[in-house]
């Protein structure tokens, strides 16, 4: 039986042995095509199904068109105000609201509002904040943060909505997560549900629910470290990221690494050189063991299938 | 994990095949047939005509969509995503095939009568992993299948599941606590 924390294994499966489809498949696909059949739907209603459904289908078509002609065909998102006067545009909002592509929503010291993100989620717009909605699709949805604090809430697929800032983008993986910018455009995302990757000019970190990640004007994301990790640690990553903190920061990181700060050490593989991975990649091994299969020549080589490969093992222990 | 000799799909490939031409549709054919209808087959509780007619509804649907690939995802992750629903709607609409032991379909498929000792010892671990693959609920079978036979990442699983990447984490890890607890259970009785 698997303890918990024990890392899972695909072993068992490794008994499964692939199936050969049989030639008689292709046959029948060409037979298809050659017939010009189309693949079977998601439901199949029988005769006494359909006609009624489809009567139903059609008046929800029609009132959908009018809905949308009277309403117009701009995306735009709901808003509802929690507390205040928030503003969309120079307009203040009073119960609810709609903020068109373009228009920025705005809170003061004691307003707050949160918009419904199309059908996938929520964020929570907190007071002294201005948010910019950039696009409205349901292929992407994205925010631009330019001051202040949000709190997003989104069950969704990766990759279909985002926040801009100044210094990175939070791409969202399914999560829930608190993200800020200060006057100075520099900021900081904290994950409480799911992953986010905060992307900006090729530098990627990869945030797990229970870490945070601070972001600088110019510089980008930093290096993601679990809340929960010591202080001397948390302030040499700083220090490491943005403050030219070099090799004493270094030292002080994998002399305060736990195994969950292999999350920490993961993203430091990839932003040091030469010893200093090697360093690095000793002290996670220390920690962690390096799966089997695994070869660590490719790991010090960046070999980008086998970092994420460790990196999902990992995950396991973050 | 399955090693395999993935024919590199381009994306003159994906055109020619957005073009009508069979060749091209031929070879992305052959370079997925084995591992989607694996999965199909798996997930069919090594049913073969469930899982031959998966497959086919599979690869009609991506010649049928294949003008709705924009690329903007890796061409695998798009595919596997047609097979997760492919294999939740065939389920769906034959609940009562769905509902067959995995015992007596997979003793008609794996097992080999007259087959060498070492066949036979492969044999009878592929039947008990099948087996405690196949009581397993759907939404914790499928994660695994994707993850053993293409490897795909969380990211990747989690767009052709339609589900955040944590529910995948999360979905993967219950399902191998699952399938270990299941084949010790089997193995022990």
């Amino acid at each position: 039986m698997l303890r918990k924390h024990q890392l899972p294994s695909d072993e068992p499966l490794r008994d499964l042995p692939l199936v050969e489809a049989p030639d008689s498949i292709w046959i029948s696909l060409e037979n298809a095509l050659d017939a010009g059949e189309k693949p079977r739907g998601r439901h199949r209603f029988g005769f006494p199904i359909w006609q009624p459904a489809l009567v139903v289908a059609s008046l929800v078509v029609v009132a959908g068109v009018y809905w949308r002609s009277i309403r117009g065909t701009e995306p735009q998102w709901n808003v509802d105000r929690l507390a205040g006067i928030p503003s969309i545009g120079s307009e203040p909002i009073d119960r609810t609201g709609r903020m068109k592509e373009g228009q920025w929503l705005e809170t003061d010291a004691s307003s707050r509002a949160v918009i419904h993100v199309g059908t996938i989620g929520t964020v929570q717009v907190d007071s002294n904040t201005r948010v910019r909605l950039v696009t409205a699709r349901s292929t992407e949805h994205r925010l631009a943060l330019a001051r202040g604090r949000i709190m997003a809430s989104v069950t969704a697929p990766p990759r279909l909505f985002f926040v801009n800032t100044a210094s990175s983008t939070a791409v969202d993986l399914g999560c829930a997560y608190t993200m800020q910018i200060d006057d100075a455009e520099n900021g900081s995302l904290q994950v409480t549900l799911g992953w986010v990757s905060l992307e900006w000019s090729g530098r990627k970190s990869l945030v797990p629910a229970g870490a945070s990640c601070q972001t600088r004007h110019k510089l980008g994301p930093g290096t993601p470290v679990f809340d929960d990790a010591a202080g001397s640690l948390k302030r040499a990553v700083t220090a490491f990221d943005f403050e030219k903190g070099g090799l004493s920061a270094l030292d002080t990181i994998l002399a305060a690494s736990r195994v969950r700060d292999t999350l920490t050490l993961w993203h430091l593989l990839a932003r040091v050189d030469g010893n200093d991975r090697l360093r690095v990649y000793n002290r996670m091994i220390a920690l962690a063991p390096i799966p089997n299969g695994l070869v660590p020549a490719k790991v010090l080589q960046l070999d980008p299938q086998t970092l994420q490969r460790w990196r999902e093992e990992l995950a396991w222990k973050w | 994990m399955v090693s395999l000799n993935r024919r590199e799909i381009t994306d003159d490939t994906i055109d020619a095949c957005r073009r009508g031409d069979r060749e091209a549709f031929r070879a992305l054919y052959d370079a997925y047939k084995d591992k989607v209808y694996s999965i199909c087959f798996y997930y069919f509780h090594g049913d073969s005509a469930a899982a031959a007619d998966g497959t086919q509804q599979v690869f009609l649907k991506l010649i049928t969509n294949i003008g709705q690939f924009r690329g903007t995802a890796d061409f695998s992750t798009w595919l596997y995503r047609l097979v997760t629903n492919t294999c939740v709607d065939e389920a769906r609409l034959t609940r009562a095939r769905d509902a067959r032991t995995a015992k007596e379909v997979v003793l008609d498929s794996l097992a080999r009568p007259g087959s060498q000792e070492e066949d036979l010892v492969r044999a009878e671990r592929a039947r008990s992993v099948q087996e405690a693959l196949s009581a397993l609920p759907s939404k914790f079978r499928l994660p695994l299948l994707l993850r053993y036979f293409d490897d795909l990442s969380y990211e990747e699983m989690a767009v052709a599941l339609g589900c955040s990447m944590g529910t995948v984490a999360s979905r993967l890890s219950r399902g191998h606590r699952m399938l270990a607890s299941k084949l010790e259970a089997l193995r022990g009785s």
